[in-house]
């Protein structure tokens, strides 16, 4: 049989298309969430495998580290919701300092060296060097350094800078909300709390989104309605209309 | 080429930029989508969601502890099984039909054809030519076995295809840059250089050509010689030289083909083999006096 163009053209449509649409039917073409990471041969999570993408929520489920702790040793907000932060969000909240005439970034990796001193999870990593003062004196005051690995972090250190005054510390939030307020604009860590703290009724939430407030303000607003399904974009501006 | 000849080139060609838009709103919208805007008509996978050659990567690691290396998907590994299937049947189609990076490589090769004419795509010398084309199996093997200790997605550190595609974004390094300026640049002297010479995924694909169940088979008994279809090859093989063609660097795009350049019916075409071809007999004749007119009669 003597095959032409329009012949690929089938098999192409057929085999891939069909294909994607034959797997999507039976859940086997999932191109969003990647979950577990992978495991050591003592059957434990390798740090190594831990992603941008995991949530603290998940980092706790894979390696039993309370989001609490990353909270206060990188100084995030006191009601960072667990369930929706990432750890690549931290290269949004943080500003890159330069340290040994390198550009230096507050990330997953850093996550993953602080879960590894915290843990006492080995883990190797070529790009973190350095932790901020913060997150050391943390491992310290919680006694999770040995001598040798306290020697090292405390040279090895530095300061925090914040992108963004909405990310700053349990100290100086309470100022923060109020600042905000005077020029007030839905993005995507905005809280549901914050909504409704800016004036936001319950009902006009309602209107807007489709759905009643829920009992867990501390979630952000994007997250909430992306996860009802609806598109983030199409409502944010609608709040303040 | 004929205008028939150009009506069959364009399957493909659609096929190649359906594929290219698509890649390319996938792109935007996954930008939109980090910026909080609405996607455009389809959802916002990221890039590598979508990339077959994910599957092959994360398979060791699939297969050992059930689990993918950073940043690859479900729908990798999907992907990857369609495409071998793909390619069992027809060879590289996925190379001369579908990948994006392969259209913008030919699409500026038709620049550097109109400037270089018949120089193009010969520059390389033979002796250069042919050992570099074996360097993408070398990087094949260095990619899945370094990811399969690493845990990570090394290729993307130096993927023009994803630097292309993925050029807003700050997970694009230096190098893929580069790697992407030289191959866009390079595709001006050479057609498909990342293809030729450096693609793994090609790589793994080409070898397919050698077990593939529809072949590409010339007729001996009716080609004329003409030389057609080893000119008009992006992948310079010799199509002439051979009766059934398996050479591992075949794209399947079909230009050499009967349907598109070689100018005698049934004579280099895709089949099945093993099939005798019922024409080729009856054909004999037709070219015969093909091969007469052209050589004035002498044998």
């Amino acid at each position: 049989m003597k095959i032409k163009s329009i012949h690929i053209l089938l098999a192409i449509t057929i085999i891939i298309g069909g294909g994607i649409l034959l797997a999507s039917e039976l859940d086997l073409y999932n191109t969003t969430r990647i979950k577990s990471p992978r495991k050591t041969v003592e059957g434990v999570y390798d740090i190594s495998g831990t992603r941008g993408s995991h949530t603290l929520e998940e980092i706790e489920k894979y390696y039993k580290l309370p989001p609490s702790s990353v909270i206060e040793a990188f100084g995030l907000r006191p009601d960072t919701d667990p369930k929706y932060f990432q750890l690549k969000d931290m290269k949004e909240i943080f500003a890159p300092v330069e340290l040994e005439e390198e550009e230096y970034i507050v990330e997953t990796d850093t996550v993953k060296v602080f879960t590894s001193l915290y843990l006492k999870i080995p883990y190797v990593s070529d790009e973190t060097f350095y932790l901020p003062e913060k997150t050391v004196n943390y491992l310290i005051e919680n006694d999770k350094l040995t001598g040798e690995e306290k020697e090292y972090w405390q040279g090895h250190t530095f300061k925090l800078e914040y992108l963004d005054s909405k990310y700053l510390t349990a100290s100086e939030f309470f100022k923060v909300v109020v600042e905000e307020a005077e020029e007030f604009k839905v993005t995507g860590s905005t809280t549901i709390q914050e909504l409704l703290d800016y004036g936001i009724t319950e009902e006009k939430f309602e209107e807007v989104t489709g759905f009643k407030v829920p009992d867990k303000k501390s979630g952000s607003v994007r997250d909430f309605v992306i996860d009802k399904g609806v598109e983030f974009g199409e409502v944010k501006d609608k709040f303040i209309e | 080429m004929s205008k028939k000849s150009k009506n069959k080139h364009l399957i493909r060609l659609a096929v190649q930029i359906f594929f290219l838009s698509l890649i390319t709103l996938i792109s935007v919208n996954h930008f939109r989508s980090e910026q909080g805007l609405v996607p455009l008509l389809i959802g916002s996978p990221s890039l590598h969601a979508v990339c077959p050659f994910g599957g092959v990567v994360t398979i060791y690691t699939y297969l050992t502890e059930g689990a993918f290396v950073q940043n690859i998907h479900q729908s990798s590994i999907t992907l990857m099984w369609l495409v071998l299937g793909l390619t069992l049947l027809f060879g590289p189609v996925f190379c001369g039909w579908i990948c994006p990076f392969g259209t913008v490589e030919e699409f500026v090769g038709k620049i550097g054809r109109k400037i270089f004419k018949k120089r193009y795509n010969t520059f390389v010398p033979s002796k250069i030519d042919k050992p570099l084309r074996y360097l993408r199996y070398i990087i094949l093997m260095l990619v899945v076995v370094n990811t399969a200790i690493s845990g990570k997605l090394l290729f993307s550190n130096f993927d023009p295809y994803f630097a292309l595609f993925n050029i807003w974004s700050s997970e694009v390094t230096r190098l893929s840059l580069l790697v992407l300026g030289l191959t866009l640049i390079g595709s001006l002297f050479v057609e498909r250089p990342w293809c030729k010479y450096l693609c793994p995924f090609g790589a793994l694909l080409g070898i397919f050509n050698f077990f593939r169940i529809v072949k590409l088979k010339r007729n001996e008994k009716t080609c004329i010689n003409c030389k057609a279809c080893d000119r008009v090859c992006p992948m310079n093989i010799n199509v002439s030289a051979s009766r059934i063609i398996s050479n591992h660097q075949c794209i399947s795009c079909m230009l050499c083909t009967d349907e598109i350049t070689c100018p005698v019916n049934n004579t280099l075409n895709f089949s099945v083999l093993g099939r005798k071809n019922p024409k080729e007999d009856s054909e004999k004749d037709s070219g015969d006096k093909i091969k007469e007119s052209i050589s004035g009669g002498a044998k």
